[in-house]
């Protein structure tokens, strides 16, 4: 914590990327607000997981800066020049930003418990009796107290984003990033994980969630933000943003999702 | 003629020494040769997934090399072929005690050379097997590379690598009899001699190709329970324990949704 808490969490100034001779990032510049819950929707290809992605650093960027917290990521600057952090460094960085993933990315050799209890023990050190008694706390959160011991492989989809959740939360994250949480999903199962993020959302964690559920995107969002071609295109309170006076673009965009 | 089934037997309950010397021989020398050519198949697998394009370039080579030559040409080459051309030529050595021969060495590192190859495509493909995404979780969660690769990929390569390694340890323990064209006293060279001698061929013959077969059963087992223990988590029973893996192994399965090798 080395900035002010009135300083937005997140803050991205013209970042920009770029995939060979592809530019996937055009120069984006966003804030996240402590406690905010920022949605990001837009067409497929328009840059919404690369930036996430940047974000935590599974991805580098090339142009503009991201702050986390004050904190530049992946960077060093000295005197005007970005120096890329050394390997040691971006482990650091990551620990406090959870990141739930499309495809759940479970560790399959272990059970469910053992992989939200896996990054505590190893990473911030706590004992295992600790990090079990706080991932069982989270797994009862989640509501999955019951499958504390189930392998990945015995549970649903929603099951599995849930637990993989639960892990994500175990690191004490103070930003959460949510990256197409629900697209591999079931329609049946969709709405159990929708629903413990929501839940997230009213306990006053800072989340940023890519996502397509225009109704979820709706309810939960503090904030709702287009992305197209690299760009922000534009943004607005949920209600602004589906109501009747959103831009011509916007509204052709939510047409062809509807 | 026919068959002699009392020489059968009495072979078979009564080995004698040089024949129980000869089988230590043929176990030893698949085990020693199945370590070594791990050993050159991690070197080689992880070499073929190399930053560096000469690296990979090199070690794609081995591969392409070694699985176009036969074993018994590349155990007469290391043998009589190096030293026929004065280049390199084994010599019985003392290793803690033991005589380790020079046909023997020979042997196992033609073996070992060959095993490496098909080993290091294992090797590859288990580590490729491990999902993309899972590694990306665990880097996400703030895990050092170095915990990333001992804690996610190793032991999930392992599992993929287990079942193919089980298989060729299988082929290695028959492959040893090749041995014998270059004078490695293996229990299939020494068949062969007390056949010269007792015109027992065939009963002989029988006694060498149930033991090979009693071989493989023992490893087929061991392998067996090793994939159990490794799969735990695909079983709805738990599986802690060497014993319960037996069990389960020996078990045969409902319905026959379990895979078995």
């Amino acid at each position: 914590m080395n900035s002010d808490l009135r300083d937005p969490l997140v803050r991205a100034l013209g970042v920009r990327k770029r995939f060979g001779e592809t530019e996937v990032l055009c120069g984006v510049d966003l804030e996240v607000q402590r406690g905010e819950v920022l949605c990001i929707i837009g067409p497929s290809g328009s840059g919404k997981t690369t930036f996430l992605r940047c974000i935590n650093q599974l991805e580098t960027y090339q142009g503009g800066r991201i702050y986390v917290d004050g904190q530049l990521i992946g960077y060093r600057e000295s005197g005007g020049h970005l120096q890329p952090l050394r390997n040691r460094e971006v482990v650091v960085q990551r620990r406090r930003i959870g990141m739930v993933f499309q495809q759940f990315n479970l560790f399959w050799h272990m059970t469910v418990l053992e992989n939200i209890m896996e990054a505590p023990v190893r990473v911030l050190g706590q004992s295992a009796a600790q990090a079990r008694q706080n991932a069982m706390r989270l797994l009862e959160r989640v509501g999955l107290g019951a499958k504390a011991d189930a392998y990945p492989m015995k549970l649903s989809g929603g099951q599995q984003q849930r637990a993989a959740i639960a892990r994500a939360l175990a690191m004490n994250p103070e930003l959460m990033l949510f990256d197409e949480p629900t697209s591999a999903l079931d329609p049946e199962t969709t709405g159990e994980v929708l629903a413990v993020i929501s839940e997230l959302a009213t306990s006053g964690m800072t989340m940023v969630i890519v996502t397509h559920e225009m109704g979820f995107a709706r309810q939960v969002a503090d904030r709702v933000v287009l992305m197209e071609e690299g760009q922000i295109r534009h943004q607005a309170s949920p209600e602004h943003f589906f109501g009747e006076q959103a831009p011509a673009r916007l509204k052709a965009f939510l047409s062809t999702i509807h | 003629m026919g068959f002699d089934w009392a020489f059968f037997i009495e072979r078979i309950v009564n080995p004698g020494a040089p024949y129980l010397n000869a089988l230590g021989r043929t176990v030893t020398m698949a085990v020693l040769a199945m370590l070594l050519g791990l050993v050159i198949g991690l070197v080689v697998g992880f070499g073929r997934l190399s930053r560096y394009s000469l690296v990979r370039g090199a070690c794609a080579f081995y591969v392409w090399l070694i699985r176009g030559i036969p074993v018994l040409v590349l155990l007469v080459m290391l043998f009589s072929g190096l030293a026929a051309a004065g280049l390199f030529r084994f010599s019985d050595v003392n290793f803690l005690g033991m005589k380790l021969t020079a046909s023997f060495q020979a042997a196992v590192i033609g073996l070992a050379i060959h095993e490496g190859a098909y080993m290091a495509e294992i090797v590859r493909n288990g580590v490729q097997a491990v999902a993309r995404g899972q590694v990306e979780a665990a880097r996400s969660l703030g895990m050092t590379s170095w915990q990333v690769t001992w804690r996610i990929v190793i032991p999930q390569a392992t599992r993929v690598i287990v079942p193919p390694f089980g298989n060729d340890f299988n082929h290695m323990l028959k492959t040893t009899s090749l041995a014998s064209v270059i004078g490695v006293q293996e229990i299939f060279l020494l068949t062969e001699a007390m056949s010269a001698t007792t015109f027992k061929t065939f009963e002989l013959l029988s006694v060498v190709a149930l033991n090979y077969l009693v071989l493989t059963a023992i490893w087929n087992t061991i392998q067996g329970v090793i994939e159990t223990r490794l799969r735990a988590h695909e079983i709805d029973r738990p599986v802690r324990t060497w014993w319960q893996s037996l069990v389960v192994y020996m078990t045969p399965s409902p319905g026959g949704g379990e895979r078995r090798i």
